[in-house]
């Protein structure tokens, strides 16, 4: 009796509770996509009208009937088109020569036990204890002792060992089964072919989710990109960006769409690849 | 299981269960060592030079100091006591400091709230989840570009405080907002990389603990904080540690936006090792505070060690 009041007087309760959870789901989800879509529209608006519409606020701030590609198209007349360039140059390097060290690396950590694994594993912990942004101004000193400053070289190099990258692939790798390993080898297999044949086709998850990582550290790097001093050649995406902010008159126009350039190729790429990232995040985060 | 537990290093952090594996010929090892070294070899040259020896030349670099005549003089402390008394740095503990404490709870708080928001049963929440989770793809430096136009007296945050009839905030020119007014950019890309892990942590209770839980008529509410809460523990913990790091070294809003002012308000830690080592060519000094902020997150990060093994 006492349990069927509760359950009768429940019902309507949890409408009102799923109604009202459904509805901050979608004012909170709105607000965050607020700052990307205005962004979004003001690139498709000339760079004059940017503040328009929001005197008072109207559909019109987070809409337009009249789209333009103007100011991508202009984007090419300035140094951000190159510096976009330059970064994915930068990006798509470091994913493929860091995926082969990083890869390696764990492959050396996770298929053979030999005296001083333990200490080779605390080096690669301990280089992720130090994050890179707070040891970069002594290591851009360093760099310009071996004049790697502005070179593509220089801005690439730091990218390239990931401890996080190569913790993860460990993970991976050390789920792979000896008892394979040990059958491949009696057949003759050296250890390279264990490595390439074996270990890399069956984690092509950890793969993406690593690379996924390398690329990241690269296309969000600001501190070092800085510090390397670069000049027009060499400059990547954020620092022209920010240089373009900083300017006297700015055309709101052309830095939305930079914008806009700068945040949906990492976002493409992370939403094609939304599950091996999350599996990335998650084991090197938790475990 | 028996795999990992036969392979694990002593050293691994995650505990492992099981006895040995009762494999004890290993006749294809005889040179494993050499062979793993060669593998490794690449990767622990890159960490040693590129993160590992950087720390070391700080750390040795903070105990000289150059005069302007070119002589280079052993100091010990020195530059650590010089720093001590600098005003300017003293301000910069302050301000990260304040900020620290801050939002790294705000912001866990709003992952958590997020991350149990999302998890409930609703309409669309898939779509609004993703929403949240969008802005982790956009670049420090590119928030900081984009709110810089948010924050103008005639952009967009202004216009929606005037659609609640609250008058102009001056956002990044008030040393009262300015530090909340980063906050406020950080938060837009962090929080949704934090609700992940916490979405994660959420997803792995078993479903029978709230069943359980109703059957006793227990609220949603009490629910909330005596089981989810207690067992996202592990996560949170992360999430915390993992955040206060990766803000303490909070580095392209400050030097987008506010050159560390109004007033110094906004001078955090590594906006004040950047100006001190290029802007007032302070190369030594700087060096020292390189090695305490080196310090402060490897204690921080040992901490996050210490939180996850025990709770194994």
């Amino acid at each position: 009796m006492a349990m069927q009041l509760a359950g009768t007087r429940r019902t309507p309760r949890r409408w009102v509770m799923r109604a009202f959870t459904a509805f901050a789901a979608a004012v909170v989800g709105l607000a965050f996509l607020i700052p990307m879509w205005w962004s979004f529209v003001n690139s498709l608006r000339p760079g004059d009208e940017t503040f328009s519409y929001l005197n008072p606020l109207s559909w019109q701030t987070f809409f337009t009937l009249t789209p333009t590609f103007e100011n991508y198209a202009a984007l090419f007349d300035t140094d951000l088109a190159r510096a976009i360039g330059n970064s994915l140059f930068i990006s798509l390097v470091t994913v493929i020569v860091g995926l082969a060290i990083c890869a390696t690396a764990a492959f050396g950590l996770a298929a053979f036990r030999f005296r001083g694994r333990g200490l080779m594993f605390s080096v690669i912990i301990l280089s992720f204890l130090i994050p890179f942004d707070a040891i970069a101004i002594p290591l851009a000193d360093m760099f310009r002792d071996w004049n790697l400053q502005n070179t593509f070289f220089g801005l690439i190099l730091p990218g390239l060992g990931n401890g996080m990258a190569i913790f993860l692939l460990r993970t991976f790798f050390l789920a792979i089964p000896e008892e394979l390993v040990e059958a491949a080898r009696l057949d003759g297999l050296g250890w390279w072919g264990v490595f390439r044949r074996i270990y890399l086709p069956l984690s092509v998850p950890a793969l993406i989710g690593a690379g996924l990582m390398l690329f990241l550290f690269q296309w969000q790097a600001y501190v070092w990109p800085l510090l390397m001093g670069t000049d027009r050649d060499h400059i990547v995406g954020p620092v022209a960006l920010s240089n373009l902010q900083g300017q006297f008159a700015v055309d709101y126009g052309v830095l939305f769409a930079a914008s806009m350039i700068l945040i949906l190729i990492p976002l493409a790429i992370i939403l094609g690849f939304q599950r091996y990232f999350i599996q990335s995040v998650s084991t090197t985060g938790i475990k | 299981m028996t795999i990992q537990s036969t392979r694990a290093g002593a050293r691994d952090t995650r505990a492992r269960t099981g006895s040995p594996g009762p494999r004890a010929r290993r006749p294809l090892r005889q040179h494993p060592a050499l062979i793993a070294l060669a593998f490794l070899a690449p990767a622990l040259v890159a960490l040693i030079v590129l993160r590992l020896a950087p720390a070391a030349v700080a750390l040795w670099d903070s105990l000289f100091r150059t005069s302007l005549l070119g002589g280079t003089q052993f100091v010990g402390a020195g530059n650590y006591l010089d720093l001590a008394t600098n005003p300017d740095f003293q301000n910069a503990v302050g301000v990260t400091l304040l900020f620290t404490i801050l939002i790294n709870p705000l912001q866990v708080a709003t992952a958590f709230l997020l991350a149990v928001l999302y998890t409930r049963r609703a309409a669309g929440s898939k779509l609004w989840r993703s929403l949240v989770i969008l802005p982790i793809a956009v670049p420090p430096a590119v928030s900081a570009v984009i709110w810089s136009v948010i924050y103008r007296p005639d952009g967009l945050a202004n216009a929606f405080l005037d659609l609640f009839g609250i008058p102009a905030q001056p956002f990044l020119t008030s040393p009262q907002q300015s530090l909340a007014s980063i906050m406020v950019l950080l938060s837009w890309i962090g929080v949704g990389y934090w609700m992940m892990f916490l979405i994660a942590g959420i997803n792995d209770i078993p479903g029978s603990y709230y069943e359980a839980a109703s059957l006793d008529g227990a609220s949603g509410w009490r629910q909330l904080w005596t089981i989810t809460f207690p067992l996202v523990r592990r996560p949170l913990a992360f999430v915390l540690v993992a955040d206060t790091v990766s803000n303490l070294l909070v580095f392209a809003p400050v030097q987008i936006l506010t050159k560390g002012g109004p007033e110094g308000s906004t001078n955090l830690l590594m906006y004040d090792i950047f100006t001190r080592a290029y802007t007032l060519g302070d190369l030594n000094t700087a060096q020292a505070e390189v090695v305490i902020l080196v310090l402060i997150t490897i204690a921080i990060v040992a901490v996050q060690f210490r939180l996850l093994k025990s709770e194994d």
